[in-house]
């Protein structure tokens, strides 16, 4: 799609782009904003890379872009997962080509210049050349390793410069998700090697992260699933479910079906409501692993539905990042949350993540398509806000972030783009949100 | 299940089938199914299928839909919905269907039995929507004759940019 941004450059105000119930419209068009955003979301602050169970083995390694970068994760032999820049030392010759292998080493077919799988340059040709230099030249051209890599459960993050915080500290509560997604899990691990959709789609990143977790626009988007194809799993009516949103703070947020699926204390609604009968050695493994109770309750709450900023979002049994590519490009790349062993589950897994996601899924195509009118429609500059308002006057303050009892308010929205200014603003410093909380609620 | 994905990429010839020798009726079926894709008549392209339908678009060369993620992987029943889905007026990602046109060339059989015919084709496809987006792959389609009625049982769709990024494909590839 053409880029329609016709406005003059301007700097960047951030404070004068966000309020608390409304954004402005230039957030998702402006290349300055954009080129902002890549420094200050990623490249100065933590985001997902990878899980560790696509580089499994030593030397097992896959290539990823950060932030419109090159970048290489890699497993040595060490066991270590690291983060490296894709890029040879010498002349800059994007080194690794492929999007996954195994290799103890990665020579640049340039000039033949050969790194080991922790970044230690080994190998350089007709080292004559350099003289007296080459020791020198050999220790300080490894290749470039992320500043940070961490992970959290085999979600494997990096920050790329100094990070201003733990890792922890940058998911705060949004380790809750991750653990309800792992309580699925009877050995605590996933498996996402099943492959990676790659949808192109014409729009803004943020509006494909927002969109996850807008509980407002399911009946309309998606009816013709629901009117032609088969009804929601509940009700997307908001006075007729206990499904919340919730500011979880820093920028993290979600869709939670929990007190639904509790009220209802059936199994697997989930899933298509299919009966545990049907899952006999997945179940029993889960019982060995948790006992019955604590296996019957993660059957019933199920997985999480929560985007976790600034670039994933955990879709219930399937795992969505997405790559910024441009204000009006983005890539989102999805794969189902395999569970190792449960291969009763596994395979239905894969044809629902078909059913639902990516390119020519049932669900995902059209919030693609509505991403692309959005994108057009936002070329126009009046007016000039996007409004956020939803639930202003419900939002609850507790323990878990700020909840809304109605699944249609635009809380997490709202968390999303209170947190999205403060790191803008190269506000985001240590210690964990509730910093940014107070400027709306105060 | 036929390894299809070998017979569009490899194209090996098993029984004893002419390699050039694509039945005209069969070959007719083929471009019929794809002009009423073409064309978003989707009711009647639904009813090319047989029961045992499995329309596939993996998203790389030899993989294993029990392992392997594809982006599309449809039985019969979900054909159905898929169908259903881009009737109801509401699948706004084809509200108003793209347009589309494709050209079908390099008709080879493949396989054969007792009742189907596998031929594999190359094929460039045509869509406009926001921008023309063109789209291009291999085909293997596979055909039964029953009596003077021909079905389609498979159709699998390797396309050269399998690996990705693809843009939204909710149209009939």
């Amino acid at each position: 799609m053409t880029e329609l941004d016709t406005r003059p450059p301007r700097a960047v105000d951030v404070p004068a782009l966000v309020k608390p119930d409304r954004v402005h419209g230039s957030v998702y068009t402006s290349q300055e904003i954009y080129d902002l955003e890549m420094t200050r979301i990623f490249r100065e602050g933590w985001v997902f890379v990878a899980h560790e169970s696509e580089v499994p083995e030593p030397g097992d390694y896959i290539t990823r872009r950060i932030g419109g970068e090159p970048w290489i994760v890699a497993r040595g032999r060490d066991g270590v997962v690291r983060v490296l820049a894709n890029r040879c030392t010498h002349r800059g010759n994007r080194l690794c080509n492929a999007d996954a292998g195994n290799s103890s080493s990665f020579r640049c077919p340039y000039h033949g210049w050969t790194f080991s799988n922790d970044g230690t340059l080994t190998g350089v040709p007709m080292r004559n050349g350099y003289g007296e230099q080459f020791d020198a030249v050999l220790n300080g051209l490894g290749l470039k390793p992320a500043a940070a890599v961490d992970s959290y459960r085999g979600f494997v993050f990096a920050c790329l410069s100094t990070p201003p915080k733990t890792l922890l500290e940058h998911l705060g509560r949004a380790t809750t998700a991750m653990d309800r997604l792992l309580a699925l899990s009877p050995t605590g691990e996933l498996d996402l090697r099943a492959g990676w959709m790659k949808h192109d789609m014409p729009c803004n990143w943020k509006m494909v992260m927002e969109n996850n977790v807008d509980g407002y626009h399911a009946l309309f988007t998606h009816a013709s699933v629901y009117d032609a194809v088969k009804p929601a799993k509940v009700s997307h009516i908001p006075s007729k479910v206990e499904v919340w949103v919730r500011d979880l703070g820093d920028g993290h947020s979600e869709i939670d079906y929990s007190p639904e699926y509790t009220r209802l204390d059936e199994e697997f609604v989930w899933f298509g409501r299919i009966r545990r009968e049907k899952l006999p050695r997945y179940v029993a493994a889960m019982e060995e692993a948790y006992g019955p109770e604590d296996t019957h309750r993660a059957f019933v709450v199920g997985p999480p539905h929560t985007l976790i900023f600034p670039n994933l979002f955990l879709a219930e049994m399937n795992i969505m990042m997405v790559e910024p590519m441009g204000p009006g490009r983005s890539i989102a790349y999805t794969t189902p949350a395999l569970i190792p062993g449960a291969d009763e589950l596994n395979e239905k897994m894969l044809r629902r993540a078909e059913g639902a996601m990516g390119p020519a899924g049932f669900l995902i195509a059209d919030d693609g398509e509505i991403g692309a009118r959005n994108q057009l429609g936002l070329a126009g500059p009046a007016p000039e806000w996007v409004v956020l308002s939803r639930g202003t006057e419900s939002d609850l303050n507790d323990a878990t972030g700020i909840v809304n009892h109605d699944k249609s308010a635009e809380t997490p929205q709202r968390g999303w783009w209170r947190h999205w200014a403060s790191v803008l603003a190269g506000q985001a410093s240590a210690g964990s949100d509730s910093d940014d909380k107070g400027a709306v609620h105060a | 299940m036929p390894d299809l994905a070998s017979a569009a990429t490899n194209a090996p010839v098993t029984g004893d089938v002419p390699a050039s020798g694509v039945d005209p009726a069969l070959a007719g079926f083929i471009y019929l199914e794809a002009r009423l894709a073409d064309e978003a008549r989707y009711s009647e392209w639904e009813a090319l299928w047989d029961d045992d339908a499995l329309y596939w678009v993996p998203m790389g060369p030899g993989h294993d839909p029990r392992v392997n993620l594809s982006y599309i992987y449809d039985n019969r029943r979900r054909i159905r919905s898929r169908i259903a889905q881009l009737n109801s007026g509401n699948r706004h990602s084809q509200t108003p269907p793209s347009v589309i046109r494709r050209v079908i060339s390099n008709l080879e059989v493949v396989a054969r039995d007792v009742d189907t015919t596998t031929i594999a084709s190359n094929f460039a496809l045509f869509e406009y929507r926001f921008d023309l987006i063109v789209w291009a792959g291999r085909y293997a389609h596979r055909i039964r004759t029953r009596g003077g009625d021909l079905k389609l049982v498979s159709k699998t769709v390797h396309l050269v940019n399998a690996g990705g990024p693809v843009s939204t494909m909710s149209f009939l590839i």
